[in-house]
């Protein structure tokens, strides 16, 4: 579809390439904040400086400027790998609003008697880019902590708040349905307790007003609890997650090392984000540029093309993302 | 002869608006043109200033050629620079005044002189004020049109005309987009003009005023000058019966 | 971390909208004129070319032009767009901008009567002269009001550059909002976007005013 829109504007464009430079520019987040002031103003002025310089530029020396890709698309499919070491891991929990103490129980059991009864492993099985983060087996399960089954209120509808965004834990289905691991396992959870299911696909941006307001009882999708701790209260922590660095496998990257004067993507509000800023963010200082993205998917096609380097973030997304590629 | 029409004729598709008219305007003449609506005065004189195309015919002012008969036997018009040489031997009022609005009334006048004539600021300035005085404007200079009356904005459009000192001055329906009351103040800078002996030709449905101020009436009909003559003759005792029944539906309207 | 350090951080992503407000602005004012004119060139292909522009540019969103305008050059031609971005930002919102510009000014032309253009003729101007003495002047006053609205769109449509992962004042307000589990920066945030369009309105009407010396 970008495709045909872009051939849509491809006559309109031509004429306008003419008009394009290259502009530099970096989007650091320092610490300091004054510093950070004074790059923005040095970096409004590049980029004015670069718009300005890029009007006057004549085509041939953008047909100079530009390389032309060969890598084969077939080539590119597989060519996206992890680096061997990691930014660090993280646990996946459901959140409930604080004080919800008896619904966080209530739900960490019925999970609970799903990991007993393997269902939880089953469902894990549909989504095998997790199936090594799945962290609950038969050991954890505290029988007393179960409730019975079909125990709960069948007039009561859960209300499940969720990213539509964020596979595989919940995403938007081929077919156009609602799924992922974290809807699947919801659903089984309120089967079992005898309770009515509700999507609430929420603006991640807007998870707290939706979760404050009422308007969902739990923030469950993949939603890590580090960092959190006390901002809500939680219930099970049903999967681990581990942050990497996504980067073309013939990109000379093999190390953290190697990401000194590299440019780096991660997706706005997401853990990798965080770690970035606080746990990681001497490495986070050494990058030429950490470039913050609305989506992983518009940060993988910058991969792809080639603008930036590498990109932070979660192994089980990154390999949803190399598993749809293309 | 200020100006020369020969032949001309003018279609607007398959409707021929003039057909085949002949004019000549000497100087210091008066001219009225009347005759009932649609019947081609005012493409006529949209022709002789050049807002229409003619379709045949040739059209000279002050003995210089502006549109001759081409080698096919339609109208060629002379190149652009002659043809602006042209356009400074005439001005005209439009109905509609058309002045521009977001110029004062001097500025109105003194605008043209300046940027198209390229005569000098001050020279042009003394002259407009001396137009506008005429024009018994003076106190209205720095006025702006949607401030003056209809009356008032035809007077500026003269003044705005006859600054640029042209040989012959058009007027197109001067005062029918006017208040009645209002039409008395313009008919009466025209006739002043009349008296200083500027070449006009005044297309009009002001009867009285074309008997008494012309030298001479053209009645024009369905694309034809039907007659004319001197207005005592015309008006008076006119030769043709379609003359003759447009002035008696005239004073009976 | 301290409303002073927010305040900082997003000033910032401030400084970045402003900069795409203004350079759009510098672009597309004049770019919409020249699309204007050419949309009413006598040239039917012309024509037609800048119908079609208008027509895209008005009716996809412009989120998906910004990627089309971005993403393009290497989907199409394999082309390298490092250090693109910010030039392709620019180029989506002024390309946008200038399709409605263009028609605004359209509609202020036509809504300028034939008179004027005839009484120019007459007076000897040059169409040259009759464009930008007579016609512009008018043009500009009828049509202010149009612009300020297209302006004032402007100042909020900036926080779509975040779609092409470009740091303004919005997206930071969204990131603070996310780690800091805060409702503050949006608050920010609406400030900010609520006293820049009373500026660009205070800034219209005083320009409007200017122009009502004359009805």
């Amino acid at each position: 579809m970008k495709k045909m829109l872009c051939l849509l504007l491809a006559l309109v464009m031509a004429l306008a390439l003419c008009a394009c430079g290259s502009s530099a520019q970096t989007g650091t987040t320092d610490e300091e904040a004054l510093a950070e002031v004074q790059a923005a103003v040095d970096e409004v002025a590049d980029d004015v400086a670069a718009a300005l310089e890029g009007v006057t530029d004549d085509a041939a020396a953008i047909a100079d400027s530009v390389r032309v890709d060969v890598t084969d698309d077939a080539a590119a499919g597989a060519a996206y790998v992890f680096l061997d070491e990691d930014l660090g891991t993280e646990s996946y929990a459901i959140g409930f609003r604080l004080g919800d103490e008896e619904l966080a129980e209530t739900v960490s059991g019925a999970v609970m008697a799903l990991v007993q009864n393997g269902t939880y492993a089953a469902i894990g099985e549909n989504y095998p880019e997790i199936a090594d983060y799945l962290c609950l087996t038969a050991d954890d399960v505290d029988a007393a902590a179960i409730p019975e089954q079909g125990s709960g209120d069948p007039d009561y509808t859960f209300k499940h708040g969720f990213d539509l965004d964020y596979p595989p834990y919940s995403y938007l289905q081929d077919d156009g349905s609602v799924g992922g691991f974290d809807v699947e396992l919801c659903q089984a959870v309120c089967e079992y307790l005898g309770w009515g299911y509700e999507a609430v696909p929420f603006n991640w941006d807007a998870k707290d007003m939706e979760l404050n307001a009422g308007s969902c009882d739990c923030i469950w999708s993949g939603f890590t609890k580090e960092g959190r701790e006390d901002a809500y209260t939680w219930g099970v922590t049903y999967s681990n997650n581990t942050q990497g660095i996504l980067v073309a496998a013939d990109s000379g990257i093999a190390t953290l090392a190697d990401l000194a004067g590299r440019s780096v993507g991660v997706q706005t509000a997401t853990s990798a984000a965080e770690m970035l800023e606080d746990s990681q963010a001497d490495l986070a200082a050494t990058f030429a540029e950490l470039r913050v993205y609305e989506t992983y998917t518009i940060a993988f096609n910058d991969l792809k093309a080639g603008a930036i380097d590498a990109i932070a973030i979660d192994m089980t997304a990154g390999a949803f993302l190399i598993a749809n590629e293309g | 002869m200020v100006l020369e029409m020969k032949n001309i004729r003018k279609s607007f598709g398959d409707v021929e608006v003039l057909k085949d008219i002949s004019l000549h305007v000497d100087e210091g003449e008066v001219v009225s043109v009347i005759g009932p609506s649609g019947s081609g005065k005012s493409t006529l004189l949209r022709c002789a200033t050049f807002l229409e195309r003619v379709d045949r015919g040739e059209i000279r002012y002050m003995d210089t050629p502006a549109v001759t008969t081409g080698d096919d036997g339609r109208a060629a018009y002379v190149g652009a620079a002659e043809l602006k040489q042209v356009k400074r031997y005439f001005g005209l009022v439009f109905q509609q005044f058309n002045l521009f609005p977001h110029y004062s009334v001097l500025k109105n006048v003194m605008d043209a002189p300046i940027h198209v004539q390229k005569r000098p600021k001050d020279e042009v300035r003394a002259e407009a004020e001396a137009l506008l005085e005429k024009m018994d404007l003076t106190h209205r200079a720095d006025a702006y049109p949607c401030q003056l009356s209809g009356g008032q904005q035809q007077r500026v459009a003269i003044a705005r005309a006859l600054a640029l000192k042209p040989e012959i001055l058009f007027f197109d329906e001067p005062t029918s987009a006017l208040d009645p009351e209002l039409t008395g103040e313009v008919l009466k800078v025209i006739r002043q003009l009349a008296e200083d002996r500027m070449t006009m030709v005044v297309v009009t449905h002001e009867m009285p005023f074309a008997r008494a101020v012309s030298n001479r009436v053209i009645f024009m009909d369905r694309g034809v000058i039907v007659e004319q003559g001197d207005p005592e003759k015309v008006f008076g005792a006119p030769e043709q019966e379609r003359t003759r029944q447009f002035l008696r539906n005239y004073q009976r309207g | 971390m301290t409303l002073s350090t927010m305040l900082s951080t997003m000033g910032a992503g401030m400084l970045r909208t402003c900069g795409i407000f203004f350079l759009t602005l510098l672009f597309s004012l004049p770019l919409g004129m020249i699309v204007m004119l050419l949309r009413r060139s006598r040239f039917p292909v012309v024509q037609w070319i800048m119908k079609i522009y208008i027509a895209v540019m008005r009716g996809t969103p412009l989120m998906l032009q910004l990627l089309a305008w971005y993403f393009g050059p290497y989907y199409l031609f394999g082309w390298s767009i490092r250090g693109y971005r910010f030039t392709a930002i620019i180029l989506g919102f002024s390309m946008n901008y200038a399709a409605y510009f263009a028609e605004i000014y359209r509609g202020g032309i036509e809504a300028i009567p034939a008179g004027q253009y005839e009484a120019a003729e007459v007076l000897g101007y040059t169409h040259a002269q009759t464009f930008f003495k007579i016609i512009l002047p008018q043009v500009v006053k009828t049509i202010l009001p149009s612009v300020t609205n297209e302006i004032i769109t402007l100042v909020k449509d900036t926080s779509l550059a975040f779609t092409l992962a470009y740091n303004e004042m919005f997206s930071l307000a969204k990131q603070i909002a996310a780690s800091q589990t805060s409702f503050t920066p949006f608050l920010i945030a609406g400030v900010f976007y609520f006293v820049a369009n009373y500026v660009v309105a205070f800034a219209m009407e005083r320009v409007e005013k200017a122009f009502d010396y004359y009805s």
